[in-house]
């Protein structure tokens, strides 16, 4: 039975056997008489329950509860065409088993949605059922006489012991459906909203009986009223159809998780994503749970600790783990176990949700770290250029001082005296070493300098544009910023009008560094041709680099003919003001 | 003849100390004292009180702009030139603020060229 092929080959038997029955019971009551509504309600009612069932059954295949209603129905029919038949054998074995179903119908109600009794007592309700319509059954065969007489069991023919018996059959039967109503009710009561909708048909199912124990009420006073059984028919028709709504509400559902996924992809904030979860699942009290590590426990979007329900309290929990260690979990409605696929693909969006805060976390950690380490970089260059400048000074910065003066002293000493050959070397001796000087102090000023440490943006700035050889004007402050964002402004400045003189063919150049709230603005203008790109030159490109290491940006604008205009922003530190 | 001028060298640096003192003395200055830091050259000059000072920015226990703004504020003031073996670039704005008659790099130190700044001033 394994084989899917031949499952679907016993299903199209049980439908063509079920088609069968049905019209041999037509067939069947119309040689006795008119065609009355009721019968056609009795095949239909046994059709519904085989086809829908059929129909669940291949949709569900690990579902019972596909073939129990083939089941429920096959009996329904089989008993009723069964008595029809003029065999005795035939017939008493029809009438023996005409009520069987209803034990079936029993196990249904109690055992949706999934097919499974839950408890002793579901099993105790099917009992009484099932001992109503098999060995009491069997009993009152015993004594009753049917009109045609074909009971074949009926050895002691009475028809007060035959009342009997059947009046105990139906007290009987009563108390299992009043049982039976309570459960059900009870447990629709206790249920989540959308289990709730589940069990409609359940609860029509429940009408049903409630209606045939009036029925039966009705009957032990002798009164028999038609429109009551057509409207038990009629609801035992409807409880097939109804579960196959059921079944569409969940396919419905498994278009909520496609949903569920796009609002995953939008990384919604955990509040979202439950409610994007609770109406993929249609479990409004659903609620999810993150596994911190850090304190060995599960959390709620709140951050508050959480603990998970039990098993056997109503509530289901679907984990969601990560190389074996708990990620995050689903608490949700039990009854949903019953649609493994819909909780697995909604904790397969769930999963998606939790891997991208993970990432992100990951991600802007990673950053987090990145944009520190590189500050850092630019800052220990910082200080290393501070350090190599000063060096420069300590070290060969003043041997050169020191050799230059010397040369001026022998030169001095001599006088007018000694051989002018020494005299014009000492000279060219002691112009090299200004030279070398200038050049060392070019050097010791590239690398760091003093005067950006010692007075500030502005004045190093008016010193520099003091030095550039096109007019340049100047507006900045006496503020005070971090070495990083000083260093940052005045490299920026210092290329920039570097570029102006040795590219730009400017007549002059303007300089502005304004504070604002939480940055410093820098703005260098020129007249010069423009067409400067960024890209050529490595200058402009580490500058770039040096004020990303801040936060800060770069922008350069220089259409042809149109000069050049750079702007930087830089975040600052709370500015402090230059010591007066 | 104009009378010699007098000179107090302030320097950390015994070195330059001898050399410019070779230098000024052989263009005719008289170098009356030295001193190795801002401290002791405050108290030579009111010992000495010299017609001027060559003053080392970089000293070791304050700078040499503090030490020609004491010097202003104490008068009758020497003139002071200002004198590093870095270059004016290193200083900007701060060299000419008044109190200095000017700056000199090191290498430049001459008789000569205090009295240019003299002429200058």
């Amino acid at each position: 039975m394994s084989h899917p092929q031949t499952i679907t080959r016993v299903r199209a038997l049980l439908v063509f056997i079920a088609g069968a029955l049905g019209a041999g019971m037509l067939l069947g009551t119309a040689q006795q008489g008119p065609l009355r509504l009721e019968t056609v309600l009795q095949v239909l009612a046994g059709w519904s329950f085989v086809a829908c069932g059929c129909f669940l059954w291949a949709r569900r295949p690990v579902n019972r509860l596909g073939p129990l209603m083939v089941l429920v129905g096959m009996l329904w029919l089989l008993g009723r065409t069964m008595t029809l038949i003029p065999n005795p054998v035939v017939f008493t074995v029809g009438i023996w088993f005409t009520d069987l179903w209803t034990a079936g119908f029993a196990l249904f109600l109690l055992s949706f949605p999934s097919g499974r009794l839950r408890s002793r007592a579901d099993r105790a309700i099917v009992g009484i059922f099932l001992f109503v319509v098999v060995p009491l059954e069997f009993l009152w065969l015993l004594f009753w006489v049917p009109e045609n007489g074909l009971n074949i069991l009926a050895i002691g023919p009475s028809e007060s012991a035959a009342k009997v018996v059947d009046t105990i059959q139906r007290a009987v039967i009563s108390f299992g459906s009043l049982l039976l109503i309570f459960v059900v009710i009870r447990r629709w009561l206790l249920s989540s909203g959308p289990v709730r909708r589940q069990m409609v048909p359940v609860l029509v199912g429940a009408v049903a009986l409630m209606l045939q124990l009036t029925a039966w009420l009705f009957a032990t006073v002798n009164m028999s009223f038609e429109p009551l059984n057509d409207l038990i028919l009629a609801s035992q028709i409807a409880i097939p159809i109804a579960v196959l709504f059921v079944l569409l509400r969940a396919r419905m559902a498994r278009g909520a998780v496609a949903d569920l996924v796009v609002e995953v992809g939008q990384t919604p904030t955990p509040a979202r994503l439950r409610e994007a979860l609770a109406n993929a699942l249609g479990d409004p009290s659903l609620q999810v749970a993150y596994w911190a590590p850090a304190e060995d426990r599960f959390i709620d979007t709140a951050g508050q600790p959480m603990e998970l329900p039990d098993e056997g309290t109503g509530q289901a929990v679907t984990l969601l783990e990560r190389n074996g260690a708990p990620e995050a979990a689903i608490i949700h409605d039990a009854i949903l176990l019953d649609e493994p696929g819909l909780v697995a693909s909604v904790a397969s969006a769930m999963r998606l949700a939790v891997e991208n805060d993970r990432l992100t976390a990951e991600v802007q950690a990673q950053l987090k770290e990145v944009r520190a380490s590189r500050a850092r970089i630019v800052e220990a260059g910082d200080l290393e250029r501070r350090r190599v400048e000063r060096d420069l000074h300590d070290g060969a910065q003043q041997r050169l001082v020191s050799l230059s003066l010397e040369l001026q002293v022998a030169r001095r000493a001599l006088g007018d005296g000694g051989d002018p050959a020494v005299r014009r070397s000492l000279d060219r001796a002691a112009e090299e070493a200004s030279a070398a000087l200038a050049e060392l102090r070019d050097l010791a000023l590239g690398i760091h300098p003093l005067i950006l440490t010692e007075s500030g943006l502005g004045e190093a700035v008016e010193s520099l544009a003091d030095r550039t050889s096109v007019d340049v004007s100047v507006d900045v402050g006496p503020e005070r910023y971090s070495p990083a964002v000083e260093g940052a402004a005045y490299f920026v400045i210092s290329e920039a009008l570097t570029n102006v003189t040795k590219y730009a063919k400017a007549t002059r150049a303007r300089v502005r560094i304004e504070a604002l709230n939480d940055h410093l603005s820098i703005e260098i203008d020129d007249d010069g041709v423009g067409g400067a790109d960024p890209r050529s030159g490595s200058g402009l490109r580490g500058l770039a680099d040096r004020l990303a290491a801040l936060d800060g940006t770069i922008a350069i604008v220089s259409p042809p003919g149109g000069g050049t205009r750079i702007t930087a922003q830089i975040p600052t530190i709370q500015p402090t003001s230059a010591p007066v | 003849m104009r009378r010699m001028s007098t000179i107090l060298i302030i320097d950390d640096d015994p070195r330059f100390r001898t050399q410019a003192r070779d230098l000024l003395e052989a263009d005719g200055f008289i170098v009356i004292g030295e001193a190795v830091d801002g401290a002791s050259g405050l108290d030579a000059v009111e010992a000495l009180r010299p017609d001027f000072v060559l003053l080392d920015v970089g000293l070791p226990d304050v700078e040499g702009f503090e030490v020609a703004r004491s010097l202003a504020i104490d008068g009758p003031p020497p003139l002071v030139v200002l004198t590093s073996s870095r270059d004016a670039r290193a200083y900007g704005r701060r060299l000419s603020s008044g109190e200095a008659l000017g700056f000199i790099p090191k290498e430049r130190i001459s008789g000569a060229a205090i009295r240019a700044l003299v002429d200058e001033g």
